[in-house]
């Protein structure tokens, strides 16, 4: 069975390379894109399992890709990353949709639990 | 000075009133007294005057009758050396002297405004005819009374063989006494002085007492009284007059008496009233710089948030791909080697980065609270959970006083349960993991506002002054290098603060700490 494809947003590099880093080897399809437009772009080409996207980036924020992805591929999962978690911001999130939100820093242990987690929850 | 002093007290007013009044009536009844007295010496003396000239008339009566010129004389003389008669002498109605006791002024006239014809001639409508007496004084300045009497014509005068006077003659001539009143005179001065003497003693007698009685019911209790008001003036409100007598100045005095007791009583209480004042505008003072304090305090809190906040954004970052390249390495090297120990005090290290920034982003947190009714009991009671099965806890004695009857509070549950978890872990630090933490909840009221108030007792070692100040600042430790970051507590006042409530420390060094946690309480 082929592995879920995940799409990772986020503006900082590091945080991408971790990610996939940590993904990779799990056997996941990982693709990244630096700011919500071009993920948004890359959303309309090619279909993904999981999006995990940072909150705070340049341009677009998490919560507006989070908007748009739940418009467009509502069976699409969205996990949020956030190095700048607030109450409030994380309840709008699962409100709009989000099924979870990962604090930065994130071990790679804790970011592939909450994929699988998320993964599994799309399957049911 | 000490005279002119004198005269113008009360008493000296007094007395040289009383004085002068009492010398001036004594001298006036003394003026009276004496004229009185000197009057009716004189009308004595001039009632004996005349009986002395009557006498010397009915003496002559024979030799005038029988016409005896030589026995008329020797009469005359005789009565005329009588002690206190200077002369005797027989005018006729010519003014001529017919018998003196002074032979050489016999046959000497006299004319109308002689004295001795004075009495009957100078009068108003003619010759009175009665007998006068009158005053002079000799040359030797020594008073005289003289005494005339007119020697009236009658029937054996004009049947007289002699035929010398005739029958239509109505006064015959007059005798005339001079009578020596410097006896008369010397008794009345002997008087005078002994009046003089008496009104004296009067005089010094009525002084005196006058004088003891002034002292001793006025001027005494006046002097007192002076000296009292010169005291209560000069501040002593203690001083009380002892005068005990039931007249005025015993009234005054106790009036007195009762003035400084009142004004002991209201100085008392304006002193008490302005310590009072000072304490109030010192608790006002203490009041405006807590919280003056406190506004730099949360104004500070509040710009470390905002930096934190920042700080996390930009750090958590990299961190994340600290910690996930170094798990990433972990699973390269095998277990046990330096390599793989190396990297684990790599993540350890980016944890501990993290927390501190987990620590920092509690204030950009507390302003985002999701508040809601929470009972603090059940809050409590879950971070009371969490704790109990740490290793940490294994030898504290936990006891709970919780009020069943707590109110309910609007906070956000997570946040409190933050606070509590810092408060507990704070305290098991306090007392090393030894001895016991009480945590008591109740009602409390404060200025008609309801508070609920959660109090963490520990045993422990206390907190000294110092530290004391610096207690909610922000990275102020206390604990060795990596265990604490200083952050717990300046993240809990934060909270707190935002839930409109309050962290308060009271601490004995040596006997334990208690912090209070005030939260308001929701009005039903």
């Amino acid at each position: 069975m082929k592995k879920a494809s995940i799409l990772i947003i986020d503006d900082e590099g590091i945080v991408r390379t971790s990610c996939s880093r940590a993904l990779s080897p799990e056997g996941y399809e990982v693709k990244t894109a630096q700011n919500g437009i071009e993920g948004l772009k890359m959303l309309e080409t090619e279909r993904f399992d999981l999006v995990l996207t940072d909150l705070k980036m340049p341009d677009m924020d998490g919560i507006e890709v989070l908007g748009k992805i739940k418009e467009k591929w509502p069976g699409t999962e969205v996990v949020i990353i956030t190095g700048y978690q607030t109450v409030d911001t994380a309840v709008k999130a699962i409100k709009l949709g989000a099924f979870n939100y990962i604090e930065k820093p994130f071990t790679p242990d804790a970011l592939l639990a909450a994929v699988a987690e998320a993964l599994e929850k799309k399957k049911r | 000075m000490l005279v002119r002093k004198t005269l113008h007290s009360l008493t000296g007013k007094l007395l040289l009133t009383i004085g002068t009044l009492m010398i001036a009536g004594s001298a006036v009844f003394w003026f009276f007294l004496f004229k009185h007295q000197e009057k009716e010496l004189i009308g004595s003396t001039v009632k004996y005057g005349h009986s002395f000239v009557d006498y010397v008339i009915k003496s002559t009566r024979y030799g005038m009758l029988s016409f005896q010129q030589l026995l008329i004389q020797q009469t005359i003389e005789a009565t005329g050396s009588a002690e206190g008669v200077l002369r005797v002498r027989i005018f006729r109605c010519t003014g001529k002297i017919a018998y003196s006791s002074d032979k050489k002024e016999i046959g000497t006239v006299v004319d109308k405004n002689d004295r001795a014809c004075r009495g009957c001639h100078a009068a108003a409508g003619g010759p009175q005819m009665i007998p006068t007496w009158s005053i002079s004084r000799d040359n030797t300045d020594t008073r005289v009374l003289n005494i005339v009497q007119p020697i009236m014509n009658e029937p054996a005068c004009y049947t007289s063989s002699c035929h010398f006077h005739s029958a239509d003659q109505k006064v015959l001539g007059l005798v005339e006494a001079n009578l020596s009143l410097a006896l008369l005179d010397h008794s009345i001065r002997q008087q005078g002085i002994a009046i003089t003497l008496y009104i004296l003693v009067f005089l010094f007698v009525i002084s005196v007492v006058l004088c003891t009685i002034l002292w001793n019911f006025v001027s005494t209790p006046v002097s007192l009284l002076t000296q009292g008001m010169e005291k209560v003036a000069a501040g002593d409100l203690d001083y009380s007059l002892d005068i005990n007598s039931k007249d005025e100045m015993g009234e005054l005095a106790k009036a007195f008496n009762a003035m400084t007791a009142d004004l002991k009583k209201a100085k008392q209480e304006l002193i008490e009233w302005g310590n009072t004042l000072e304490k109030k505008v010192q608790e006002k003072t203490e009041a405006i710089q807590r919280a003056q304090d406190q506004l730099i305090h949360s104004e500070k809190l509040a710009s470390l948030g905002r930096m934190a906040a920042g700080v996390a954004h930009e750090i958590n970052s990299p961190l994340t791909g600290i910690v996930t390249f170094g798990h990433l390495l972990l699973k390269r090297f095998p277990a046990g080697t330096q390599e793989y120990e190396d990297t684990e005090v790599i993540i350890e290290q980016a944890n501990r980065c993290s927390n501190i920034i987990r620590g920092l982003l509690g204030f950009a947190r507390a302003s985002a609270a999701e508040k809601a009714a929470t009972n603090v009991n059940d809050v409590l009671n879950r971070s009371l959970n969490i704790l109990r099965n740490k290793a940490d806890f294994f030898n504290i004695k936990l006891v709970t006083e919780f009020d069943e009857s707590l109110a309910m509070v609007k906070a956000d549950p997570s946040q409190l349960q933050q606070v509590f978890l810092n408060m507990i872990m704070n305290a098991a630090d306090a007392i090393e993991g030894k001895g016991s933490i009480t945590i008591t909840t109740r009602n409390k009221r404060d200025n008609a506002n309801n508070f609920v108030e959660v109090e963490f007792h520990d045993t422990g070692t206390g907190i000294s002054d110092e530290n004391l100040e610096k207690l909610f600042e922000p990275f102020f430790t206390t604990k060795p290098v990596g265990k604490g970051t200083g952050l717990g507590l300046a993240v809990s006042h934060g909270i707190i603060q935002d839930h409109g409530g309050k962290i308060t420390v009271k601490t004995k060094p040596g006997e334990g700490s208690s912090f209070f946690v005030t939260l308001p309480s929701l009005e039903e």
